[in-house]
């Protein structure tokens, strides 16, 4: 028996990976991630006690919200620089949505706080904050803004900006990296996403 | 060289010399610094870089970096002040760097600058209590700053105003 098995050559280039076509109709809405979505929720509802269509929502407007979180363009000090290393190409938080710095605190709702918050610029960075519409989020980033960092107990200089606004998520660092940025975002994002909406307004009754 | 060509035309002034690190260093007497001044400005020191006051507990020093581009050189100019009452003519004639830098000294030193056109305060806000680098500061003592209606700073000892509820 001196049968030799022929391979036939398949040329990789010339092959496609065949897709694989829904065929009935539970698997058309499992295509669609409404299913998915559906069960999803519903988990989500029978912890926090909701119902299943406003739990559907909350996941709507907190996908749309952190899919465009929109910082103000405010910097204090030396993390400012880093801010502007996140905000270009080669970390690039534009694929979070959030390359757009708004120049006015009316049209945005993300405030880093990056940099030294001294006594004389407290006020305004209050003032900053109380400016910005609802909903809102404050990422405290860098060691100063956190603590007060290397200026603690200065005469000067705030023990941290949780004094005068509060504050969702602390970045250390000083200054952070840019890969700590983007750590920090991540966790700002799933933060909002655990947020119930429907349940502020009184839908889940 | 320096040393010897202002030694020479103020042989009255000059209460010691040496060297701060590297830089030919003079000890001058409080009234004369701005006859010095002048006379360096003449010399080629066309630049002042810093002035800075110490507080030796016994008495106050000023401390007047210069820098002549013309001749690449540089020259230390020194004030010996006494504890109670700190008062040294202003060198904002001869170099209008001056300005800036002695509003600094006053508002961080606490230094008084005889002459000087607009001595208040440049970093921290006017009311504000006290000279922080002086030796006797009372650092326990917090002070916080509000902006009023009009947009100017507020210096107040009251931290609820300032800050958030349960922060203080």
């Amino acid at each position: 028996m001196d049968q030799v098995e022929k391979k036939e050559l398949i040329d990789t280039t010339k092959v496609r990976p065949k897709k694989r076509v829904p065929e009935i109709s539970r698997e058309k809405l499992e295509e669609t991630g409404f299913l998915k979505t559906l069960l999803y929720s519903s988990e989500r509802s029978r912890e926090r006690k909701e119902s299943i269509l406003f739990s559907t929502v909350d996941q709507f407007l907190n996908w749309s919200r952190i899919t465009s979180l929109w910082p103000v363009t405010s910097g204090l000090a030396c993390c400012a620089i880093e801010m502007m290393a996140v905000s270009m190409a080669h970390f690039d938080i534009a694929r979070f949505g959030m390359e757009v710095f708004r120049a006015s605190p009316r049209q945005a709702d993300l405030l880093f706080v990056a940099g030294t918050v001294t006594k004389r610029m407290a006020p305004r960075v209050k003032m900053l904050y109380e400016q910005m519409p609802e909903p809102k989020w404050v990422i405290a980033v860098g060691s100063c803004a956190t603590s007060g960092g290397p200026y603690h107990e200065s005469y000067c200089v705030l023990d941290g900006v949780d004094k005068i606004i509060p504050v969702d998520v602390y970045i250390p660092g000083c200054p952070p990296r840019p890969e700590a940025w983007l750590y920090g975002i991540i966790q700002l994002r799933e933060k909002i996403k655990k947020e119930g909406y429907g349940a502020k307004w009184g839908m889940d009754k | 060289m320096i040393i010897d060509a202002i030694k020479s035309k103020f042989p009255g002034s000059i209460i010691g010399t040496g060297a701060l690190v590297d830089k030919p260093m003079l000890i001058i007497k409080k009234d004369d610094i701005l006859k010095v001044c002048e006379y360096a400005h003449e010399l080629g020191f066309d630049h002042l870089s810093l002035i800075t006051g110490v507080d030796y507990r016994d008495h106050f020093e000023v401390i007047y970096n210069l820098w002549s581009y013309s001749n690449k050189q540089d020259l230390v100019l020194k004030v010996m002040l006494d504890h109670e009452n700190p008062k040294v003519q202003s060198v904002v004639s001869v170099w209008k760097s001056a300005d800036w830098l002695e509003r600094e000294t006053y508002d961080l030193v606490g230094i008084t600058f005889e002459g000087h056109p607009n001595l208040i305060r440049i970093l921290l806000p006017d009311g504000w209590e006290g000279h922080p680098l002086r030796r006797d500061y009372d650092m326990q003592k917090e002070q916080y700053v509000l902006i009023s209606e009009t947009g100017e700073d507020i210096v107040t000892p009251d931290p609820s105003k300032a800050l958030r509820p349960g922060k203080y």
